[in-house]
């Protein structure tokens, strides 16, 4: 498989060929007889490495070398030179400029491929660094700074976030009508690109809901705004999500719903677990799809649950997903712990062969005491 | 290649989804669909019959197929759907939009 794009800059046709050859098993090679071609090639394609000679016609190795640290995209290009033994005297002038290292010709392919191989992983690290820490202050962003907090109520809330995690996100918002708005979705995708539609997307729900509540409460309504949106905005084209809204009214003990393919909420009583049975499709699909609002009303003792897929996808049994039946199981055993959520999780996990979640996890609790 | 393509008219192609669509395939998969619609496909059946794993990103690339092809009436359909794939298709309420046969055949009688 070839991940990596390798520049190989070489007048000489006999080494160049040879190295061609050798690099293509492994990489991406694309060879310039110059400097100038390099830099031609490089327009076209921005290589993950280059492996240059020193004496070349037209544009010789130090000019192309000089040329790629004045450009801010080409300057953190890993770069070898292959010299020539005659050539060491030039060599040593070369040192200043910062190069990431030297092979003096003749030399051995071995070497030269165990030195390419750590150059490429060293990048690899850093990227995967970055990458990650990226990734954790979207996920930090997505958080709720706080909860609800309303009287005869108490709200619990988890979020976990993976490397290899999607774009879950999670919003409140109190609506002036004394009522709560509650967001759960899930952006489809992973890593670093699903976390920031997730961001954009909240972003926009976030103003959407502001503008919509002026005119109703339906979540029902706010969904099928933010479906037309996902097909006709261009930023956000391509952008799938799974989507559950709840209008909580807690003068009346009521949770409207509605649930755009998202995995269904869980209402738990001291008589066991159910689902909230309706959902709609999933946004960005389909224009004309159509969502409905469902009402439930929580009695004393009640709780509703809602989360992500990373908690339904999770492995149980090496082979099996725990799944909305082993949810259910586990949460009706949670009604009376302390902290839901984490007896929740721990159950979950002891079900399963591994001491943590692979995929994001997050997980919404609110329940009625008095 | 993970997938294998089979033309079954012009403008109808059979893909074999494999064991796995995931995010560690999904853009093969839409390379792969990509060269057929270029191609002029605009039917796509695509059999889940091996298909062990299908996450949110495997159906948010089957999602990009869709909506690329249904500008031009073209459909997607689901043949042989294995039971983890069943569980995603019913989560996300999507069979309302790809329609579902037993078999390949019969996916390419309700296209024909």
């Amino acid at each position: 498989m070839a991940e990596h794009a390798i520049l190989i800059v070489e007048d000489d046709s006999t080494v160049r060929e040879l190295l061609k050859y050798r690099l293509n098993k492994k990489y991406d090679v694309a060879t310039a007889a110059n400097g100038e071609e390099a830099l031609e090639q490089i327009e076209r394609k921005t290589p993950h490495l280059i492996i240059s000679d020193i004496m070349m016609p037209k544009m010789d190795g130090f000019a192309l070398q000089s040329k790629l640290q004045d450009d801010k995209n080409t300057r953190v290009i890993p770069f070898i030179f292959l010299t020539a033994r005659a050539d060491e005297p030039t060599r040593r002038q070369g040192a200043r400029t910062g190069v990431d290292d030297y092979i003096t010709k003749p030399f051995d392919m071995e070497q030269l491929l165990t030195r390419i191989e750590r150059l490429l992983e060293r990048m690899q690290v850093f990227q995967t660094q970055l990458d990650a820490e990226i990734g954790r202050d979207f996920s930090n962003r997505l958080l709720p700074k706080s909860l609800p907090e309303v009287d005869g109520y108490e709200i619990f809330f988890h979020s976990e976030a993976r490397e290899q995690g999607g774009g879950d996100l999670f919003d409140w918002t109190k609506a002036d009508d004394g009522s709560y708005f509650i967001t759960i979705g899930d952006v489809m995708g992973k890593g670093i690109r699903a976390k920031f539609y997730a961001f954009s997307f909240l972003s926009y729900v976030r103003a959407t809901l502001h503008t919509l509540l002026q005119e109703s409460t339906s979540p029902a309504g706010i969904l099928a705004r933010i479906n037309e949106m996902l097909l006709t905005d261009e930023v956000l084209e391509e952008t799938f999500a799974s989507f559950l809204l709840f209008n909580w009214d807690p003068s009346t003990h009521t949770v409207t719903y509605a649930n755009a393919g998202h995995c269904r909420p869980v209402i738990i009583t001291p008589d066991g677990a159910s689902v909230a049975e309706h959902s709609d499709l999933i946004l960005g699909l389909e224009g004309n799809a159509s969502f409905k609002d469902e009402t439930i009303h929580l009695d004393p003792g009640t709780a509703l649950m809602a989360y992500t897929d990373g908690l339904l996808e999770h492995p149980v049994n090496g082979h099996d997903v725990l799944g909305e039946a082993g949810i259910l199981d586990i949460a009706a055993q949670t009604l009376d712990a302390d902290k839901p959520i984490d007896a929740l999780l721990n159950e979950a996990l002891s079900r399963g062969n591994d001491d943590s979640f692979h995929d994001d996890v997050l997980v919404y609790w609110m329940q009625r005491n008095t | 290649m993970s997938f294998t393509v089979e033309s079954l008219s012009p403008q109808t192609v059979v893909i074999r989804m494999g064991e796995a669509l995931d995010f560690r395939n999904a853009d093969e998969f839409k390379s792969t669909f990509q060269s057929e619609i270029d191609d002029g496909s605009v039917n796509f059946i695509l059999d889940f019959s091996d298909t062990a794993v299908l996450d949110s990103t495997g159906l948010g690339s089957i999602f990009s197929l869709y909506r690329q092809i249904s500008p031009d009436d073209g459909q997607v359909a689901f043949a042989d759907v294995s039971r983890p794939v069943q569980v995603v298709v019913q989560l996300t309420r999507t069979y309302k939009v790809f329609r579902q046969f037993p078999t390949v055949d019969a996916a390419h009688d309700a296209l024909a």
